[in-house]
């Protein structure tokens, strides 16, 4: 039995280390002052430097944040609408062809979507720059963010709803204290997901970025050209150990909060409903 | 409930707090004001401090963007709904940009530097009389070898690569245009021949060239060389001298038989909002110090004159990069074929690949 478990650890260990040998490797190199990824010469900080002097850089990063965070927010207010129309159908039929419909757009290629977004907006008169890089990635953020949230949705039972009218809450106050909360955590990992999504995206926006407007992940690819230099590497390490501190943040937001006798006191309306 | 609307007004407020920033940036480094000239380069092709130097002398504010492939390039600026004033795209993809009027004609008296230019590289058949462009960047197609791993065999002459030696140990550059007119020099004929006889005799000795061949790769054959996976490559002059920074145990050279020269040249699309600007900025890169400058950073060969005697010696004397005229004479540029040769061009190119297994 104990044999067993070691060999399991050791699978999972091996897991995170062909993960995560990459980045370090990325990381390792963002310190080399030859100027490769070949050879590791000695230890500078120039590239760090280079990175926070490039002031289109940071603006460019700027950009990608501004636009990961409104588009998620917006995706997901969006897709909680969508997946409670969803789950709401009444016909079996309907139900099935709104799902499928949804899941054709997130399983059709990035260069199709791109490429038609570039055509609407041109068509449209919308001017490429920040209006068409955000409505494209809401637009590709919501099915994704549907499909973490209706799950959620389905497991909740019917017959707290039913209760809940029963006791003579309102719609209103259906939606705002029984139905949301239950549905809490998809909503978070669907803005979580769609947030990583808008990050990372490079074929969708680069149809869509122009007049100087530019996120990094097109920035990143079109250096890639002349071979990546080390200031993307220290980039690629100040975005990495934000995001760990972030996750390490949202790890501990939530220990606190799981402790029986927590510090957050849940609100009487809430108090009632299982999690 | 209350947790769900705190993290939305959370997130919008750092979203808002973010674009303030962002906007205070923006204004700070002028992109906001009305005068800004917009550019659109391969990426990392410019020395940044020339644009600065540029924004210092004229007051115009230059937004800098970046593509990576001709096509990609042709989509946007074919597409519109965003404005560039200076474009730099590939010989081929100039011809093309002109057929389809994309492509504002040039004011030479504008451009008083041209005269910069070396004669060899001006008036070339994508773009007759210079209407149109002016020459940014050139290079060659030829042969990168790792003499340790070669021996002694000659590069001198395309004919070297089918030495039974070289064994799966070539990698080829994934260009129709590229294999099929190394095949066509090795046989001394233009690398824009239709002939159809000379196309066919092409393609039997490219067969011929098989086994030697290890693999048909993309942009990563400066990684595979560089790490030494194979002893000889087809590449673009630039590919190599950036290999050569890598590894300088290789070595690069033009065979004799000729070979093909690309351009990357500066030109206005008709979308262009500010023309002058583009003029002045055409004129500023034609400077020699500029040239010189900008030379020196990216590594690629410069057309201006006076430039070559401001570079290093161990630069503008490297015969790989800047090859003396006898043999650039030899050296033919990509005509335009029209679609269907080309696309002839590529079925021929795609037995081969399918002929190599």
């Amino acid at each position: 039995m104990k044999n067993k478990n070691g060999i399991a650890n050791l699978y999972l260990v091996l897991v995170f280390v062909v993960l995560y040998a990459p980045i370090f490797y990325l990381m390792y190199y963002s310190f080399n002052s030859g100027g490769t990824m070949h050879k590791f010469e000695g230890f500078t900080l120039d590239y760090y430097r280079e990175v926070l002097q490039d002031t289109r850089l940071i603006i460019i990063v700027i950009n990608t944040l501004v636009i990961a965070l409104l588009s998620s927010a917006i995706a997901t207010l969006l897709a909680v609408i969508g997946a409670l129309a969803i789950q709401r159908s009444r016909s079996r039929r309907s139900k099935n062809a709104l799902l499928s419909l949804n899941n054709v757009l997130i399983v059709s290629p990035d260069v199709i979507i791109g490429a038609s977004f570039l055509i609407l907006f041109t068509i449209a008169g919308i001017k490429l720059g920040f209006t068409s890089v955000l409505l494209s990635h809401v637009a590709f953020s919501v099915p994704i963010a549907v499909l973490m949230i209706l799950p959620h949705l389905q497991e909740m039972s019917p017959t707290l709803t039913d209760a809940a009218r029963d006791l003579g809450a309102s719609r209103l106050n259906v939606l705002t204290k029984v139905i949301l909360p239950i549905i809490k955590p998809g909503i978070f990992s669907g803005f979580f997901m769609a947030l990583t999504y808008s990050l990372d995206d490079f074929a969708v926006t680069f149809f869509v970025t122009g007049n100087g407007y530019s996120t990094l992940s097109v920035e990143i690819y079109s250096r890639a050209r002349q071979g990546v230099s080390l200031s993307i590497n220290a980039l690629s390490t100040l975005i990495f150990l934000f995001t760990i501190l972030l996750v390490i943040g949202y790890y501990f937001l939530n220990q606190r909060k799981s402790r029986p006798a927590g510090a957050v006191a849940e609100p009487a309306a809430e108090a009632g409903v299982p999690r | 409930m209350k947790q769900l609307v705190n993290a939305f007004l959370a997130i919008l407020l750092v979203a808002f707090g973010l674009m303030f920033l962002g906007s205070r940036l923006n204004s700070a480094e002028g992109y906001t004001g009305g005068n800004t000239l917009t550019i659109y380069n391969w990426g990392d092709y410019i020395d940044p401090d020339l644009l600065e130097q540029f924004e210092k002398e004229t007051g115009i504010t230059v937004i800098y963007q970046t593509f990576d492939s001709n096509e990609a390039m042709l989509t946007k600026v074919e597409q519109g709904g965003t404005v560039f004033d200076v474009v730099v795209p590939s010989d081929y993809a100039i011809a093309k940009m002109r057929e389809e009027n994309l492509l504002l004609p040039l004011d030479h008296s504008k451009i008083p530097n041209l005269a910069n230019i070396d004669s060899r590289f001006m008036d070339l058949s994508f773009d007759p009389g210079n209407k149109y462009s002016v020459p940014y960047f050139w290079g060659t197609v030829g042969i990168i070898y790792n003499p340790e791993m070669t021996g002694d065999i000659d590069f001198s002459s395309w004919d070297s690569l089918w030495d039974s030696r070289l064994n799966n140990n070539i990698f080829l550059v994934d260009g129709a245009r590229e294999v099929m007119g190394m095949a066509l020099n090795s046989l001394h004929y233009s690398v824009n021949d239709t002939n159809e006889e000379h196309l066919q005799e092409a393609l039997s000795k490219l067969n011929k060239l098989s086994p030697n061949v290890k693999a048909i790769v993309g942009d990563e054959i400066k990684m595979l060389l560089a790490n030494e996976e194979a002893a000889v490559g087809i590449v673009w002059s630039g590919d190599a001298s950036e290999i050569m920074d890598e590894n300088d145990k290789l070595d690069y050279v033009v065979p004799e038989e000729g070979s093909n020269k690309w351009f990357d040249n500066m030109v206005i699309p008709q979308t262009a909002a500010n023309v002058e600007g583009a003029h002045k900025f055409i004129d500023f890169m034609l400077r020699p110090e500029v040239a010189a400058q900008n030379a020196e950073y990216v590594g690629y060969s410069t057309p201006n004159v006076p430039a070559l005697a401001l570079l290093p010696e161990d630069i503008s004397g490297d015969e790989r990069f800047y090859p003396p005229a006898a043999i650039t004479d030899r050296l033919e540029v990509y005509d335009n074929l029209g679609k269907r040769m080309l696309a002839h061009y590529n079925e021929l190119f795609l037995k081969f690949k399918m002929n190599k297994k």
